[in-house]
C-alpha cells in the first residue's frame, strides 16, 4: 500500500473516531441530515432513470 | 427524532407497549459515527392476544391519533417506524438489557453493542455483517461479554463463519 494510501485511511479512520465521540444527540441530528439527503437523492429523476434501465 | 421517541414514550405510558428499544442504524449511532438510515425500528414488548403476538394495538392506538400506517411502517414525527416484537430468547434479553439515554431531553433505550451486533449476526444481511465489522474495528465491543451473549443463544458456530469469512488476518 502506498504512502498517499496509507495516510487516505488513516484520515479515514480518525474522521470516524471524532464522529463516534460526539454526543448521542449531535449524533442523531448528522443522522437526520443524512436520511434528508438519502431521501432527495431516492426522489431524484435522475435516480429513478438509472434505477429504470437498470 | 424527539417527537418519534416522545409519541412512542406516551404510548407506553399508555399501556399499550412496554419495554421497547431502538435497533438498527439509530442504535449503532449510539456507539458508532452516523449512519445513513431511512427508517426506525423499535424492539417492543407487549401482551399477546391470546397465543399470537401481534402489533394491531400499536397500529390501532397510533392511527386513531392520527399517524399514517404505510406497508409495515407507520410514519411518527417524519420518520417511518417499524416495530418488531420479541421474535426469540435473544430479542428478550435485548429489551430486559437496554440502556437507557436521552436524545434532547427525551428519554429513550438503545440495545448494548454486544446485543446488537448479536442480532445483527443473527439476521445476516450484507448490511448487518458491514455493521459488526464496523463494530469490530472500532473496539466498541466488550468480547466476553458478547461471547456470552453468542453462547447463550446458539450462534457462537455462526460467529466463528463470520470470523473466518471476513476478519481472518485481521489483527
Amino acid at each position: 500500500m502506498s504512502d498517499w494510501m496509507r495516510k487516505i485511511l488513516e484520515s479515514k479512520r480518525e474522521m470516524r473516531r471524532r464522529l463516534a465521540s460526539l454526543p448521542f444527540a449531535d449524533k442523531v441530528k448528522l443522522l437526520e441530515q443524512l436520511r434528508d439527503r438519502s431521501r432527495a437523492i431516492a426522489a431524484s429523476p435522475l435516480k429513478r432513470q438509472s434505477a429504470h434501465q437498470g | 427524532m424527539k417527537a418519534t421517541l416522545e409519541v412512542i414514550n406516551q404510548m407506553q405510558a399508555d399501556g399499550v407497549i412496554g419495554s421497547y428499544a431502538t435497533g438498527g442504524a439509530v442504535d449503532a449511532t449510539f456507539y458508532l459515527e452516523p449512519v445513513a438510515t431511512l427508517d426506525i425500528y423499535i424492539f417492543v414488548s407487549f401482551q399477546k392476544a391470546g397465543s399470537l403476538l401481534t402489533v394491531s394495538p400499536i397500529y390501532n392506538y397510533l392511527t386513531a391519533r392520527g399517524h399514517r400506517a404505510e406497508k409495515e411502517y407507520i410514519i411518527i414525527g417524519n420518520w417511518p417506524v417499524q416495530f418488531l416484537p420479541p421474535a426469540n430468547a435473544l430479542v428478550e434479553e435485548v429489551l430486559a438489557q437496554a440502556v437507557a439515554t436521552q436524545i434532547e431531553n427525551v428519554p429513550t433505550r438503545v440495545m448494548t453493542a454486544e446485543h446488537l451486533t448479536a442480532i445483527a449476526l443473527q439476521t445476516g444481511r450484507a448490511k448487518d455483517f458491514s455493521r459488526i465489522l464496523q463494530f469490530v474495528e472500532s473496539g466498541t465491543l466488550d468480547v466476553n461479554k458478547l461471547d456470552q451473549i453468542l453462547a447463550r443463544h446458539g450462534l457462537l458456530a455462526k460467529w466463528e463463519e463470520f470470523g473466518h469469512k471476513f476478519l481472518k488476518g485481521n489483527s
